[in-house]
């Protein structure tokens, strides 16, 4: 019974290569396709061109603190396949799909109502639940940009992950130390840079950073 | 061998990050007994935070079990067991230690990660806080007899709760008597106050500031002060941190405390005859440079 998952499963991998990060089969006539963002538009093409009898169902949308997970469902002769993508919140936008699937344009238009997300190219981009006179940063389902860790140790996680130690010894601390005769630093990894890149790759394996919500950019924390 | 016929000791020495940082002191206090008593404190090359339980813990074990493997495995790659002279590197580092050698999925994960940067850990070394290494291999006779210049001044023990903590059916208790024989042979006076085990409050200030200072910190000094300690002896930097900053912070409630806080590290230091100024005791909040002083003059 699962020929038919595999099969989608298969067209997906094939034209979308890379932008598939993984797809399961969690149950019969179920089908869980996570992708990259970017790709989103071309897989629903390669959906809507493979199977004619394509039928969309919904969007959901979850607001997960740091990002925004949206599940594009269909149905294809019975099987349930959902397409899942995450997109930063500070990213905050959504690229619709109206112009492959009308059906979608109620759904997207609750998504930007709800959650405050922009739809990029959607054709009629106007309040569909709220008034018209809603403010904008007040939207009923979103919740504040955060993640796991909470504000009092916040700066002790950023300082973990960016330096490899959680109180970094400050310039004036290493002087201190010299005068009373010590190194500057004990021999840490951030006193080494290669020493420390190991340690930073070392995180991004683990995804503690990824779970933190670490902006490796900015060499802080995604939110305050 | 040494030229007075002791064995010389080995450990691979983790600082941890307070320390440094916070507390160079115990550091220096740490050296000078170290030298004194023919232990070799091997540096860790490129060692990172133990890491600190609350956030990495709570987070992701696997991330946390993966951090605490590589500072084990760069002791392993020394041939060296470790030794830490923080109370929370410990409990993070022997229990990590101890999940690692009898989980080997976790293991193996681990190792995993691990691999691409050429390390594996296997699971050969012991971990040991400072003053398991001092009372089990250098030993109460031998350091008695380095005693030079025993303190003349009291102090209440501070053990910190992490000092603690021991493998499933060990004896809790084993490292703060440990530790209590150990401040004995200084030659101060250990004055008992009944709060003993009561913890300092360091890691409810991250949660409650108020409830931490008052409902934690405040009734051990007072009990400390009635008692009529001159001073709080600690084994633990991030515990020495919530003494000194909570005093200062306690005046905001109307608390006027100024009990010094001293490392056992540097309380041994300045027994083993360490001059008081070669330790550089300023770094502290409320500096115990003064006791020091007051059995020089003895």
């Amino acid at each position: 019974m699962t020929a038919k998952e595999n099969e989608i499963i298969e067209h997906l991998q094939q034209e979308l290569g890379p932008g598939l990060v993984d797809a399961t089969i969690p149950c019969e006539r179920r089908v869980s396709i996570k992708i990259k963002s970017v790709v989103l538009s071309k897989a629903v093409n390669a959906l809507k061109k493979r199977y004619s009898a394509l039928r969309f169902i919904t969007i959901s949308t979850v607001d997960n603190g740091l990002d925004f997970e949206f599940l594009h469902h269909f149905d294809v002769d019975g099987a349930v396949i959902t397409l899942r993508s995450l997109k930063p919140k500070e990213d905050n936008t959504l690229e619709s799909i109206v112009d492959l699937i009308p059906a979608a344009n109620f759904i997207e238009r609750e998504i930007a109502d709800l959650f405050g997300v922009k739809i990029l190219n959607h054709p009629q981009l106007q309040h569909l639940i709220l008034t018209k006179d809603w403010p904008d940063d007040k939207r009923p389902l979103r919740e504040p940009l955060e993640g796991e860790i909470p504000p009092q140790t916040r700066p002790v996680a950023e300082a973990l992950i960016s330096t490899s130690c959680v109180a970094p010894v400050s310039k004036f601390m290493q002087r201190r130390r010299e005068k009373a005769g010590l190194p500057s630093a004990p021999p840490f990894a951030f006193t080494d840079e290669k020493t420390l890149q190991e340690f930073h790759r070392m995180i991004r394996d683990t995804g503690l950073d990824k779970k933190a919500g670490f902006d490796w950019e900015k060499k802080r924390l995604r939110y305050k | 061998m040494r030229g007075d016929g002791w064995e010389m000791i080995r450990y691979a020495s983790f600082l941890g990050c307070q320390i440094p940082m916070r507390y160079p002191c115990i550091e220096i206090a740490s050296k000078k007994v170290f030298e004194e008593i023919g232990l070799e404190a091997v540096d860790l090359p490129g060692y990172s935070c133990c890491p600190e339980p609350v956030n990495s813990r709570i987070l992701d074990k696997t991330a946390s079990l993966t951090i605490s493997a590589r500072n084990l495995t760069i002791a392993e790659e020394l041939g060296l067991d470790l030794m830490t002279l923080c109370n929370g590197c410990y409990e993070t580092l022997v229990e990590a230690n101890e999940i690692l050698k009898h989980d080997s999925k976790e293991m193996q994960k681990v190792n995993s990660i691990l691999k691409q940067f050429g390390k594996r850990y296997r699971g050969i070394i012991k971990v040991k806080h400072v003053v398991e290494v001092l009372y089990e291999d250098i030993g109460i006779k031998r350091l008695e007899k380095q005693i030079v210049k025993p303190q003349k001044f009291s102090v209440a023990l501070h053990y910190g709760c992490h000092l603690y903590r021991e493998l499933e059916g060990g004896d809790i208790m084993r490292k703060t008597k440990m530790m209590k024989e150990l401040t004995q042979l200084t030659g101060v006076e250990i004055v008992d106050y009944g709060l003993e085990q009561l913890c300092c409050g360091y890691p409810s200030m991250q949660a409650d500031e108020e409830f931490s200072l008052k409902n934690r910190l405040l009734p051990k000094l007072k009990r400390i002060e009635e008692a009529g300690a001159d001073a709080v002896v600690l084994s633990c930097p991030a515990c020495m941190i919530q003494f000194e900053m909570g005093q200062t912070m306690l005046r905001k409630f109307g608390y006027n405390y100024k009990i010094p806080c001293i490392h056992l590290m540097e309380l041994l230091a300045l027994s083993l005859g360490v001059p008081p100024r070669e330790l550089h005791l300023v770094f502290h909040r409320i500096p115990p440079l003064r006791l020091a002083l007051m059995t020089e003059s003895m």
